[in-house]
């Protein structure tokens, strides 16, 4: 089980332009998974432009100087393939799995679409109108309202602290030149990784690789970082969804960036809190009280710092009561620790599920991907069990005393809130806001 | 035999090693040294269909009832087990089938073994257990039904499409029947339905197919066969003429659900459905997508569920509408574009891609062990043949753009169609 994880052959080179190229060959089924990454997510929208670099990454494969909206549609699936196109805090990206023989298509249309978009004005508008209609759907699940309201509670008016499909007023108000700006400021190559794994040829990929992307150019310059997010107040707050019968609940506080030297203790720590069937969380709260189907703890991990929080969701009456478990629980883990046997057994499980997680070609470009992003060594996959099982129980209880909810922390439950908001009353200062005002 | 065309060499049924135990239990093992992982799958022959009015969601809540401890391995046990040794396990209930599965290191196969022969050897059915389990279901169904739009709007669907067959009523069943599920309801079913001549495990992976026939026989073989089954009433009535329900719900935006009886999966339309199912609403060019979200802006979203089951199914569209927009016009749009494709077909560029395309998703599910293990038990329960797994490109391939007209014209007939629509509640 100490074994290093064996990765394929890597190349890695650096084209003049400044694009990152990283190819893996491996065997296997006869697709091939690319996927480009620009740095610079939600992160950058603008002041009052929620959901700009989002709106961007869906306008730009709608037409180019070349191709029509449609027509690029059309080629990539007719390929077999589905072009995939989004943002998170941190990054763009566009990706696509298809046949290994039709890899260059497809390099020809994932590198006119990132490079030569003319953002069709009628194309904008609709993108707009349809993103604005999908928020209504959005408010609509609970699940995704409460994610929403977590985030703006965890980071406040911080670059993290919105939701990368943006707000209903600032995609209504964004612009055609709102967009064309975004994309000349933001999509260079000196701030892309272009990854191709797969059963490929390493110079045919090269030479289509520079055929395709050599030519593009941009602005110089690195993207600026982003600010470290401050540690949220200890507060409540209720999103008022007065018709649904199950509240969901969140309890989140600062988790730390992804090259932080606590990641790994901090996985183990949140794996033994709340990560499989057996968690401290998920004995405490379905095994022995039956008061939910599910429950987790994650921290989630971007560029410039992060958030740990705990989700699940309970019955409109044991609102209240689920919180206590959850936070009791926190408290007790944080004090004593795991035990041997517990900890054993965590460790044995995350080091049993990594390599599930780079089996597909898919899997593999997503995890070389963020390597590149977050300027990681291949150790980090490579030697990732080795870092795991080197955890021990006092590295675990300090990454939860720093990181877990036990003082400054933020309790989010999107429920009735005549009902709710009482209960919720012990964890803190409870602040009561309309489910809309969530988009 | 045919020789099987070189792109379907994904998955070499020739390596596949089928047995089975005198107590009647099936045994299908591939060795595939690609990655050093094992998936180890267990296929119930049993779903909603097998149950009854008054106890539906027993399958289900059965399925959470299989990792509460049983003889050698008691409560709390059967994940921490298996967790400390590097794997993990989940489980599903459909219409269909109940199925369990195991992702674990090589070394860790005889652990998986005895655990899940263990289970089907002599569960342990507590009141305790049944009891906590039931809140914990209870609130499952609050998650996916009673708060979710899709969830409300599927459980009125089912109840149009069947009137008789079993297929009516959800997969995790109605609210008043998990109430009532007694201890002695889970012990009658733990005999029938998971007696080892009602199902069928499936391992995948790095192993070696005589030790892991050999250890699977030393630790199943002693299991006693259970009885057979029960027939499923087949007695669904022709449907003759549309029915209607409508879901008022305070929603921000309206939805819209249509669905038609189709055929039964081994039907060789089925196939041709799923071919349809893409030209129809797989990918940014598909024809619902262009027009009721592209070219009309009615929709935010629209998608087509062709879930192959035992017994005939259901080919259901669905369609997030945009806020304000009225359902009638929407539906308008989806009538008459359901009606081309039923009338002019579709063009032969139109299959080439739906076909590429399933290409490309059956090569997904088939990159991992676990997806493999998946499809062959997949194919059995609903097919009868595990072998069938391995010829899902073939039957894409045979399809041609006079199958997909023809399916579209038979099975989404409107005086056929179940439609429910989801009215947004002003609150007043």
């Amino acid at each position: 089980m100490s074994t290093p994880i064996a990765l394929p052959a890597i190349h890695r080179e650096t084209l003049p332009t400044g694009l990152s190229v990283v190819v893996a060959q491996r065997p296997g089924v006869p697709l091939a998974a690319v996927r480009l990454v620009l740095r610079g997510g939600s992160s950058l929208d603008p002041a009052r432009r929620s959901g700009l670099a989002h709106l961007v990454a869906l306008a730009a494969r709608r037409g180019t100087r070349r191709r029509t909206g449609p027509e690029i549609d059309l080629a990539v699936e007719s390929l077999g393939a589905e072009l995939g196109a989004g943002v998170d805090e941190d990054a763009t990206y566009f990706g696509l799995s298809a046949p290994v023989e039709e890899l260059p298509r497809c390099m020809d249309i994932l590198a006119d679409v990132a490079t030569h978009p003319i953002f069709p004005p009628a194309e904008v508008k609709r993108l707009k109108r349809r993103e604005v209609a999908a928020l209504a759907h959005d408010l609509d699940e609970p699940s995704v309202v409460a994610d929403r309201a977590m985030l703006s509670a965890a980071f406040g008016d911080h670059p993290y602290g919105h939701s990368p499909e943006g707000r209903v007023r600032d995609l209504t108000e964004a612009s055609r030149g709102d967009v064309v700006g975004f994309h000349s400021r933001h999509y260079r190559p000196s701030e892309a990784i272009l990854v191709v794994v797969g059963k490929v040829e390493l110079g045919e990929v090269l030479a289509l690789v520079r055929k395709r992307f050599g030519a593009w150019r941009g602005p110089e310059g690195a993207e600026p970082p982003v600010r470290a997010p401050a540690a949220p107040e200890t507060r409540v707050v209720v999103v008022d969804k007065p018709d649904i019968t199950q509240s969901q609940v969140r309890i989140a506080s600062q988790g730390f960036p992804r090259k932080s030297p606590d990641y790994v203790p901090g996985i183990v720590a949140s794996a033994l809190l709340g990560g499989g069937f057996t968690s401290r969380l998920m004995e405490a709260i379905r095994v022995n009280r039956g008061l939910s189907y599910g429950v987790r703890s994650r921290f989630s991990t971007s560029a410039s710092g992060g958030v740990f929080f705990i989700s699940t969701f309970t019955k409109v009456e044991t609102t209240g009561e689920i919180v206590q478990v959850a936070l009791d629980e926190t408290a007790r883990f944080s004090d004593e620790g795991p035990t041997a046997e517990e900890l054993e057994r965590t460790k044995s499980y995350l080091c049993g599920l990594f390599p599930l997680s780079l089996e597909t070609h898919d899997q593999l470009a997503e995890k070389l991907a963020d390597l590149a992003l977050f300027d990681l060594p291949d150790d980090d996959i490579r030697l990732f069990r080795d870092h795991v099982r080197a955890i021990g129980a006092d590295e675990c209880r300090l990454a939860a005393r720093r990181y877990f909810p036990l003082e400054r922390r933020v309790v989010v439950a999107v429920g009735p809130a005549k009902a709710i908001a009482p209960a919720l009353e012990r964890f803190g200062p409870v602040s009561v806001v309309p489910a809309r005002k969530m988009v | 035999m045919a020789t099987p065309p070189a792109h379907t060499g994904v998955l070499d049924l020739e390596q596949v090693r089928a047995h089975t135990l005198p107590n009647g239990l099936r045994v299908r093992l591939l060795h595939d040294r690609s990655a050093p992982t094992l998936s180890y799958y267990t296929f119930f022959q049993v779903g909603s269909r097998n149950e009854r009015l008054g106890t539906t969601g027993i399958s289900h809540l059965f399925e959470h009832m299989m990792f509460n401890g049983a003889a050698k391995y008691g409560p709390k046990e059967f994940d921490r087990v298996l967790e400390s040794r590097g794997g993990h396990s989940n489980a599903y209930t459909s219409n269909d089938v109940t199925a369990y599965y195991e992702d674990f290191a090589p070394d860790a196969l005889e652990t998986v073994i005895d655990l899940e022969s263990d289970r089907m050897r002599s569960l342990r059915l507590t009141t305790d257990s049944l009891e906590q389990e039931r809140e914990v279901v209870k609130e499952e169904r609050r998650l996916r039904t009673e708060n979710s739009i899709f969830g409300l709007m599927e459980e009125q669907l089912e109840s149009l499409v069947f009137l008789a067959h079993p297929y009516r009523w959800p997969v995790i069943g109605w609210m008043d029947d998990i109430e009532r599920i007694t201890r002695d309801d889970c012990e009658a079913f733990f005999r029938t339905y998971y007696a080892p001549n009602n199902a069928a495990v499936y391992v995948v992976g790095d192993m070696d197919p005589d030790a892991t026939l050999e250890l699977l026989e030393r630790h199943y073989a002693d299991i006693p066969a259970g009885p057979r089954p029960a027939p499923v009433p087949q007695g669904e009535p022709p449907q003759r003429g549309e029915r209607r329900a409508v879901v008022r719900y305070p929603a921000q935006a309206p939805a819209l659900l249509a669905g038609w009886r189709g055929p039964a999966a081994r039907s060789s339309d089925s196939a041709a459905l799923d071919v349809l199912q893409v030209c129809l609403a797989v990918g940014e060019s598909s024809r619902l997508r262009r027009r009721l979200v592209q070219d009309e802006e009615v929709a935010v979203s629209v998608s087509i569920g062709w879930g192959w089951r035992i017994d005939p199914g259901v080919f259901l569209a669905f369609a997030e509408l945009a806020p304000k927009v009225k359902s009638a016009r929407a539906e308008a749009i989806l009538w008459e574009e359901l009606d081309r494709v039923a009338t002019k077909g579709v063009s032969g560029a139109e299959v080439r891609r739906a076909q590429a395309l399933l290409r490309s998703s059956v090569l997904h599910e088939l990159a991992t062990h676990h997806g493999i293990a998946h499809a062959l038990g997949q194919a059995e329960a609903l097919l009868g043949d595990w072998r069938e797994a391995g010829h899902a490109l073939e039957h894409y391939a045979a399809v041609g753009p006079r199958d997909v007209r023809r399916v579209a014209a038979e099975y989404l007939d409107p005086s056929r169609r179940n439609v429910v629509a989801l009215d947004p509640e002003v609150k007043r």
